[in-house]
């Protein structure tokens, strides 16, 4: 069964008609066509569906979509403006910190809400912000860099 | 998508809106931060689930009064992160050791009230709970009624609440004197589940004596966290020296029956609660001022 609701998405404005029993992901990806968020454990245990939600980091794939109803969505496909890359994703880039890539954008997000909270974080701080995501290729050397390495640039 | 029967997804803006609702359709299942609900759906163990009834935006302040801290069953564990009573409080300190553990997600999502509701032996915030004699505040239409954790938890996975009730509040009395309290847990990784996780809150008078004393283990050592009897008839009245620490450690083995699963078997999660009992035992007493 169905229901309507209204989400704001990467600074758009969403009417959707959903199942009731739709988790958030998959109202981004199925119905709003996003490719940030990914499917991976379903159970809250890998991280790569990452979103914030008003502001905060959250696992979309256990948030049912009407739970949000109104809600400021930002997914990573949203984090560059235009051409211009955020510079979290640049320090990804720079620091070679993305091998298979299907942890990054879960990756992404939760670097920013840390970020966003604690603009120099040392390396432990950085590894306890990312203790919600998972990158199976163990890539973790290079992510933590890549975060080092936006904290500079953001604070200039 | 799981729940195939699913024909209503209910989301009051009040508690007594999210009761009378409950009251009329006691079959509702109630959903808070839904951490929990989508493991649960993800193994196909929610597929009869008709009715939800989702209380996030209904109980979610917290008020701190000199006896106790009331905590809406619905505020974040991040929210509670925010509380400077409960992370700047010996007292509490296995409360803000616990939330420490589960990663920004779960602590944007899952909630207080969830968590407890839940009856899972393998969460931490239940374990660090116990040790502070934490309440649940439980309103249904009988009326209200309160339960310590022990009372509301049922079995694996099923709580004590009458058709039609909710948990509304957690209410934690603050500690008061030289009181210390820790939290301790062993994983297989940083967003694991617990293997075993242990919590104690200790009390001492002027002369270093230990008036009251709380020991709580969990994750898996039983169907739900609990507390032991013998350790802490060791420890009350003690001077909580380090070789009644670990005569401590040593008696909560006759008070858990922990279970063999994917995580650990049952002897090595009782070899392992020992250790953890006295190391928290040694981490709250160096808390104690």
């Amino acid at each position: 069964m169905k229901q309507m609701m209204n989400l704001e998405v990467n600074g758009e404005t969403h009417e959707l008609i959903v199942e009731k029993d739709a988790t958030l992901r998959d109202v981004l990806r199925d119905q709003i066509g996003l490719i940030g968020p990914k499917r991976g454990c379903d159970s809250g245990g890998c991280g790569c569906c990452t979103v914030h939600i008003d502001g905060k980091a959250v696992y979309s794939c256990l948030c049912y979509a009407l739970s949000y109803d109104g809600a400021k969505i930002l997914t990573a496909d949203g984090l560059s403006s235009g051409a211009a890359l955020h510079p979290i994703q640049q320090a990804f880039i720079d620091a070679g910190a993305v091998q298979c890539g299907y942890c990054t954008c879960g990756m992404m997000m939760s670097a920013k809400q840390l970020l966003d909270e604690c603009p120099h974080p040392d390396e432990e701080q950085i590894r306890h912000g990312l203790s919600g995501n998972l990158c199976r290729c163990t890539g973790y050397a290079k992510i933590v860099e890549a975060i080092k390495l936006a904290s500079e640039r953001l604070a200039q | 998508m799981a729940l195939h029967k699913l024909k209503d997804f209910h989301t009051p803006h009040s508690l007594d809106e999210a009761l009378d609702f409950l009251g009329k359709n006691s079959e509702a299942l109630v959903l808070a931060g839904g951490t929990f609900l989508h493991g649960l759906e993800a193994r196909g163990l929610m597929s009869d689930v008709e009715v939800l009834l989702d209380i996030r935006k209904t109980a979610s302040t917290v008020d701190v009064t000199d006896a106790a801290l009331e905590i809406g069953a619905t505020t974040t564990l991040a929210r509670l992160l925010e509380v400077p009573q409960i992370t700047d409080a010996p007292w509490a300190a296995a409360l803000s050791d616990a939330l420490s553990h589960p990663p920004v997600q779960i602590r944007n999502t899952a909630t207080i009230g969830g968590c407890i509701a839940a009856s899972c032996p393998f969460f931490d915030i239940p374990t660090a709970l116990i040790a502070l004699d934490a309440v649940a505040v439980v309103k249904g239409a009988g009326g209200e009624r309160r339960l310590s954790l022990p009372e509301l938890f049922g079995g694996l996975f099923t709580n004590t609440l009458e058709p039609g009730e909710l948990i509304t509040k957690v209410c934690i009395p603050r500690g008061q004197g030289k009181t210390a309290s820790a939290f301790l847990k062993l994983e297989t990784n940083a967003n694991d589940l617990a293997i075993v996780n242990v919590a104690v809150c200790v009390v001492v008078d002027g002369a270093g004596t230990c008036t009251k004393v709380r020991v709580a283990l969990g994750g898996g050592v039983a169907e739900f966290a609990l507390r032991s009897p013998s350790a802490e008839k060791i420890l009350l009245g003690s001077k909580l020296d380090a070789a009644t620490l670990r005569a401590a450690g040593e008696a909560v083995v006759g008070d858990i029956s922990p279970m063999s699963d994917h995580r650990a078997s049952a002897a090595y999660r009782s070899a392992v609660a020992r250790v953890l009992i006295r190391r928290a035992l040694e981490r709250a007493v160096a808390r104690l001022t």
